[in-house]
């Protein structure tokens, strides 16, 4: 009798980039025979299956969350404008005790699904171990879909920081840091001890997986570490993009040159005030414009005319014929950046935005602008040096002739699929 | 099915410009039919003066008349201007177009005066007078009092997107299911040709615009096959509101290629006469194509569903 499919149950957290990520993944597993299934929350009815992916829903937590997330960005979005050691107890504190309340909220009923889908290994793309996963006996991948910082190391800088690797300022950081998300990942040991598994050491809500590690990360900002990962359960993806559906550039009443897309990811677009202060900037421009506004599209008027906003965009479509890219630093946009050779103008709001931000800028690919304090001036002169700077330009369009030689999301395929003949 | 149409336009002349405006706009390319009522349809007239237009066209060399199969396009509509010098300018046509592009892209308000847009088109008041009849007789803008236009509510937000599925779940299934339900026969064999081309197309050479046609083509025939005249009309009026630019982004491939096999498979029952079964298929298909996206994720953030009240507004 021929073998099924084997099953790989794709759990990413439940956020567009890891959700997106995943994407990527599932198709080339599909691709090579595999029978891809999600295991996702309840918010994301849909999104997956609209790609042929069956979903397997976590159940919801109580509450009502449209009140909630209104509440989450009214209390959040002055955060956004602080440094990354000031958003440690404002934001970064706050964000791990909810994190921490998805492990616990989900535990019961992904023991449930998992019994119930059997699946032949789990890609789980979050920040958080699932103690029900960890207890499964299921081979696990972990996907490390932050920047690298996620992994410590004493070369590279410290996790959220924005910092580079040898900044005076590292040690202050880290204990900061330390400090500020103790109470979440006391109350997150507490919560392993009960399901029988290990405490972490401070600061660290994940463990590697013993079978296999993926991390996004392209060789192009890549960084060296004084304790290397071993490369057998550690394997750089090159990037991770997803295959989408066309973009058809829309048609401008005016304004030619070159095309610049704007995504700051869906909790970004919370910032109207940011992005409409930068359209009045593009409205003097000589370039067109492509912004995703998220689910604040009615909230603009008199839009320039060489600007075009809407809700959703098929984003690695969009990037792929975009001159310039400015985006929160969000790992998912920054890869699809290199892996289109397109560079980054980052202005970075939370979490690993701000390493990226520095790793762009140390790296040549890309600058980095303070969100809260700059001037129209500024945004014209960063614009036009990114456009107009050739030696970038032919790096990155190198760099990306490599990545495309070996696509992430084909490699994260291989190496789960090799994982199950071991 | 009686048909209730709002102010036919007389002027043959100028339906036949309406007319290529309208196959360039839908994606439509030299070789393919042009029926009488899809074009009907596109341009909010009867198929009377449609044929009177399309033989016009026909004696310009823009379109071929065939004895058996009616009217093909014999050129590419985007270049067909030159092919047509006699017609009569369609300033007022590209200048409706242009209206409705920016209003979809947010850059004109909800209401607008013709004093307003000569001066941000930079063209006359007559001309513009023109293109507000031409967008009031389609059912996007009405006369407001005073000096003012109102355009229609739009689906360009998440709820009213969602509204508008509602909508067309109360109307559709009602369409196919009333008695007498018929449908254009050539137009659905035509429709069945044009997504079974589709479907064969690769993913990565997927035309996006071509499946907006035959969509938007599919629809409108089971309004305009619909016995209930009220229902066929008001569901006429509701789909002409899709063709807004930008109205399929964030669908992807995978997604355009499902809802296909579901067109072809609510042809099948049509076909068949089995018209409960069209409408139960129906049904299926559009609950599946409301997108039930989450307007935004992120880490540790609640997540806002498709179609919460997001923060608009607000200042």
């Amino acid at each position: 009798m021929a073998r099924a499919a084997p099953t790989i149950a794709l759990f990413p957290e439940a956020s567009f980039g890891a959700a997106l990520n995943c994407v990527g993944i599932a198709q080339m597993l599909r691709d090579r025979g595999a029978r891809p299934v999600f295991i996702c929350h309840p918010g994301f009815t849909g999104l997956f299956a609209d790609y042929g992916f069956a979903e397997h829903h976590l159940p919801a937590a109580g509450g009502s969350k449209a009140d909630t997330w209104q509440d989450f960005v009214r209390r959040h979005l002055p955060h956004f404008n602080l440094s990354p050691a000031e958003q440690l107890d404002t934001y970064v504190a706050p964000t791990w005790q909810a994190i921490v309340d998805t492990a616990i909220d989900a535990e019961e009923g992904l023991g449930d699904l998992l019994a119930r889908l059997k699946p032949d290994a789990v890609v789980l793309d979050n920040v958080i171990m699932f103690p029900a996963l960890a207890n499964s006996g299921i081979p696990w991948v972990r996907v490390v879909s932050c920047a690298e910082t996620e992994l410590p190391d004493p070369d590279v800088p410290p996790y959220l920081s924005g910092l580079a690797a040898d900044d005076p300022s590292r040690a202050s950081f880290e204990a900061h840091y330390l400090q500020a998300v103790a109470p979440a990942h006391q109350r997150f040991n507490r919560f392993r001890t009960e399901c029988g598994l290990p405490s972490l050491p401070a600061g660290e809500f994940l463990e590697p997986s013993p079978w296999l590690n993926l991390l996004l990360t392209p060789a192009i900002v890549k960084r060296e570490r004084a304790n290397p990962l071993d490369p057998e359960k550690f394997v750089y993806l090159e990037g991770c993009v997803r295959s989408e559906g066309p973009f058809d550039p829309p048609e401008f009443p005016s304004g030619e040159g070159p095309l610049v897309y704007l995504g700051f990811g869906s909790l970004g677009a919370s910032d109207v005030d940011l992005i409409e202060r930068m359209l009045s900037v593009f409205a003097t421009f000589p370039a067109r414009f492509v912004v995703n506004v998220g689910g604040f599209r009615e909230a603009y008027r008199a839009v320039p005319d060489n600007v075009y906003l809407d809700g959703w965009f098929p984003q690695p479509s969009v990037v792929a014929q975009c001159d310039l890219f400015i985006h929160h630093g969000g790992n998912n946009s920054f890869c699809e950046a290199l892996h289109f050779g397109v560079p980054s103008l980052i202005m970075p709001y939370c979490w690993d935005g701000h390493d990226n931000a520095q790793r762009a800028v140390e790296a040549g690919v890309g600058l980095r602008l303070d969100r809260s304090s700059w001037k129209p001036g500024q945004l014209v002169s960063t614009m036009k040096s990114l456009l107009d700077d050739d030696a970038m330009r032919q790096r990155l369009r190198a760099n990306a002739a490599r990545m495309a030689q070996t696509p992430g999301t084909a490699r994260a395929a291989d190496c789960v699929l090799a994982l199950l003949s071991r | 099915m009686q048909t209730v149409r709002k102010r036919p336009r007389s002027n043959h002349l100028d339906l036949a410009q309406r007319i290529l405006e309208a196959v360039r706009r839908g994606g439509f390319r030299s070789g393919d039919r042009l029926p009488e009522q899809q074009i009907a349809t596109l341009c909010s007239v009867s198929r009377t003066p449609v044929r009177a237009a399309l033989q016009l066209l026909a004696d310009q060399g823009v379109v071929h008349r065939e004895k058996t199969s009616g009217f093909t396009l014999a050129v590419d509509p985007s270049g067909a201007t030159g092919a047509v010098s006699e017609l009569p300018p369609a300033e007022e046509s590209r200048l409706a177009e242009s209206i409705l592009r920016d209003r979809a892209a947010r850059r004109l308000d909800d209401t607008v005066t013709a004093s307003a847009l000569s001066r941000r088109y930079q063209t006359d008041k007559r001309t513009v007078l023109k293109s507000l009849k031409i967008l009031e007789a389609e059912n996007w803008i009405e006369k407001a009092p005073g000096q003012s236009w109102l355009f229609q509510a739009a689906q360009d937000g998440p709820e009213a997107a969602a509204e508008s599925y509602d909508f067309r779940l109360m109307l559709e299934p009602a369409a196919l299911t009333a008695p007498g339900f018929k449908a254009d026969e050539a137009q659905a064999t035509a429709l069945r040709l044009g997504m079974e081309a589709l479907l064969a197309s690769p993913e990565s050479g997927f035309d996006v615009r071509e499946f907006q046609r035959l969509d938007m083509a599919f629809h409108a025939m089971i309004a305009q096959g619909a016995a209930n005249r009220f229902v066929g009309q008001s569901l006429e009026d509701h789909l002409r509101l899709r063709r807004l630019p930008g109205m399929l982004h964030g669908v992807n491939v995978f997604r355009l290629k499902q809802s296909t096999r579901e067109h072809l498979a609510i042809l099948d029952q049509i076909e068949a006469g089995q018209f409960e079964a069209a409408a139960d298929l129906m049904r299926l298909h559009l609950r599946l194509s409301r997108s039930q996206r989450p307007q935004a994720a992120s880490r540790g953030a609640p997540v806002l569903p498709a179609t919460a009240q997001a923060i608009r507004g607000r200042r």
